[in-house]
């Protein structure tokens, strides 16, 4: 049976239930999302779907990412969350399967069009709880080409490359790198790449298994390299944000920042005139220039909404290539079908970028989910001189359970 | 004769506890949003809940005894300490005097009145904003504004720097709660009689002997209110160090406090992922600073009002 006539009978049911012609009323669909900068970009690719289903009204709420767990998670428990439940791939999606606030959606969604690494993170336990609809962020280092063409530079490729070309940013009054630490996202992102470069994706799997250490002397040098970014840094990089941080880099008070393909519209946001370029991460000693990509979030259906029919006819729809396409056009993420940019050269650059050595993000796996959260609230000690590079190390490894499922 | 009693019985019964049906719907009210909770922040405090999902077990005090063997929770409980002292010395003194200065009627007396009391109105969250924006070593006006006012030794990046960032949050701490020890010593002020200051000014009491020796004393209730106020907002102080400081109590733990490692302890640190979520200890730390602020904020008022009454 071909992919188009198993999607049409499979949803043909779905779209009946949330698309009788006429004589229904509107059913309001609620939606949280995590990102306020794409809130225009969001609401235009609702908007396509409510003109395809005039009977279905998609009402956002955008709130920023550092308020987006919390609320999520409270309202899970207290039964109050939206009819669709965006959360992060991996362990979060599965403790709300497993406590039943996620709909069963197996054979009611078509995944079979969504790339192997994007359809894996739509199972749990061989069933389909959420979809990635927004498909998938990749992490890497962006540059600003107006600077590194002012002074006469090429994006760093490996470490000393990246200390050779920050020393001369330095020299010329440029803080080489964005790197807000306040709150330990860019930290913890900081820390993925850096090991992420030595140890690649089966490298990971060996962390993961318990047979390699974050510990073992050729893996330390990530944290080695990690401390050794810290006097590269804007002033006061202890004491920014992320947002600030994210701010800075799209003025240009920085020359490199490490941020994902999911920030670019972010950047475009602050400043529509920011030419970037995107690069791997440099690698630490040893290593392979590295990217780390995640799901940006997977969508499910709350086993509590009213509106079940239409939530899946809702998911269904943004897996289809015209969504698929708004969102790597306008979102600038990579989608997880096989939909390429009509034009855009940052977000090629990163797609080219993600195909040097790219890992999946540590905190969708359990066996490692809390090195990229203990990685950001150590970090500042490494910074500051307070913790050796083996001691963090230690710490972080202190963190992997090769036992957790 | 039966009925006869058992009716009297019942109209005496009424005539006692019949008020207690006006009581009712508050008590109630009482139960459903604070009895209720507290109980059931008790209950997770014994459990090994993470906060999403439904697995949980029975696992006794060790979120207790594991709060009260870690390093960071006492740093933090330290931090909150320092908060208290530092706000209540200034709200003793910049506060006392700048209601003494008020409650002499100064003219304009009410516009200044405003103005001191402003910051209180703000809430806690715009208030670290608007001074994020004034302190920020990237985006910040005061560095800048040092540097053009040739001060530019005095100029820091002031939440960035381990030993000021700590300082740096207190002090917009206490400028936003400065309201409130103004206009509790005022009102203070405002009730001591004007003859007992009257009767000493004609022996020959001169302004400071009529301020330390009649007024001080009797504004001893005042000072109470005050103290323990000052004492249970500062231990329970969070908003201002979130926005300044981050989850983390930036720079390296330099300003964390019970109210940050609370939240990040039951809702993450960088807010992306809930693995590092424990909600029952979370709630076993919050039960450990309720215990904590009961006593203590008990025995400061045993203490006080004694002192009240000997004053």
């Amino acid at each position: 049976m071909s992919r188009i006539t198993r999607r049409t009978i499979l949803a043909a049911p779905l779209l009946a239930a949330a698309l009788p012609a006429h004589a229904q009323e509107k059913v309001t669909l609620t939606l949280w999302h995590n990102h306020p900068e794409w809130k225009a970009r969001v609401l235009a690719i609702l908007a396509r779907f409510e003109a395809e289903h005039p009977t279905v009204h998609v009402e956002l709420t955008e709130m920023p990412s550092s308020a987006y767990v919390p609320r999520m998670n409270t309202s899970l428990a207290a039964g109050e969350a939206p009819d669709i439940i965006a959360l992060n791939a991996g362990p979060d999606t599965k403790s709300a399967a497993l406590a039943g606030y996620l709909a069963d959606l197996t054979g009611q969604v078509d995944i079979s069009t969504l790339k192997p690494s994007a359809a894996s993170a739509s199972l749990i336990d061989g069933k389909v709880y959420a979809v990635p609809i927004l498909g998938s962020y990749t992490v890497g280092l962006y540059y600003n080409r107006d600077i590194f063409a002012k002074a006469k530079l090429t994006p760093p490729a490996s470490s000393d490359e990246f200390f050779t070309v920050a020393k001369a940013l330095k020299a010329q009054n440029i803080a080489p790198m964005i790197g807000p630490a306040q709150d330990g996202t860019i930290p913890g992102f900081l820390y993925m790449l850096c090991a992420s470069s030595i140890l690649g994706a089966q490298g990971l799997d060996e962390v993961r298994k318990g047979t390699r250490k974050l510990t073992d002397p050729d893996v330390l040098r990530a944290s080695i390299f990690l401390r050794d970014l810290f006097p590269y840094f804007q002033p006061g990089a202890l004491g920014t944000s992320y947002t600030e941080g994210k701010a800075l880099f799209a003025l240009g008070r920085g020359a490199m920042m490490e941020a994902g393909s999911a920030d670019y519209a972010g950047f475009t946001e602050t400043n529509p005139k920011v030419n970037l370029g995107v690069v791997p991460f440099p690698a630490a000693p040893g290593g392979k220039p590295s990217t780390v990509t995640g799901m940006q979030q997977v969508f499910g259906v709350n086993s509590k909404t009213k509106h079940r029919a239409e939530a899946i006819a809702f998911l269904q729809w943004m897996l289809g290539k015209e969504p698929a396409q708004m969102v790597v056009d306008t979102i600038t993420l990579s989608t997880s079908t096989e939909v390429l940019p009509s034009d855009n050269r940052v977000m090629k650059e990163m797609i080219e970028a993600s195909h040097v050595n790219d890992v999946r993000v540590w905190f969708e796996f359990p066996q490692v989910g809390k090195v990229f959260s203990t990685a950001g609230l150590k970090a500042q000690s490494l910074f500051l001189g307070e913790l050796l590079p083996e001691d963090f190390a230690k710490a972080l490894q202190d963190t992997v359970n090769p036992a957790a499922t | 004769m039966t009925n006869g009693s058992a009716g009297i019985r019942r109209s005496r019964l009424r005539a006692r506890y019949g008020h207690l049906w006006f009581v009712l719907p508050g008590f109630l009210v009482f139960c459903a949003f604070l009895v209720y909770p507290m109980l059931t922040a008790f209950r997770l405090s014994v459990l090994d809940w993470r906060g999403l999902g439904n697995e949980s077990h029975f696992v006794g005090l060790a979120n207790f005894s594991e709060a009260l063997t870690s390093p960071t929770f006492w740093r933090a409980a330290g931090h909150n300490v320092v908060f208290f002292l530092a706000i209540l010395m200034f709200q003793h003194t910049v506060g006392l005097f700048l209601a003494v200065q008020l409650n002499a009627r100064p003219r304009f007396m009410e516009v200044y009145r405003t103005i001191l009391f402003l910051p209180v109105i703000l809430s806690l969250v715009a208030t670290g904003f608007i001074w994020t924006l004034i302190l920020s070593p990237n985006i910040g006006i005061l560095d800048p504004l040092l540097t053009d006012l040739g001060l530019d030794f005095l100029a820091k990046p002031w939440l960035d720097d381990v030993s000021w960032a700590l300082p740096s949050v207190i002090a917009v701490q206490a400028w936003n709660h400065l309201g409130w020890a103004i206009v509790i010593y005022l009102s203070g002020l405002q009730g001591v009689p004007r003859e007992l200051r009257e009767a000493a000014h004609i022996d020959g009491a001169n302004a400071w002997q009529r301020f330390w020796r009649v007024s001080f004393p009797l504004l001893a209730p005042a000072f109470t209110s005050l103290t323990v106020i000052t004492f249970i907002q500062n231990i329970r102080v969070f908003d201002v160090v979130y926005v300044m400081a981050g989850p983390i109590g930036a720079p390296a733990g330099r300003t964390d406090v019970l109210g940050t490692l609370i939240y990040r302890t039951a809702f993450g640190a960088a807010g992306i992922t809930s693995a590092d979520v424990r909600m029952s200890y979370a709630v076993a730390i919050t039960v450990l600073v309720f215990v904590f602020m009961l006593t203590a904020a008990t025995a400061m008022l045993y203490g006080l009002r004694r002192r009240e009454v000997e004053a």
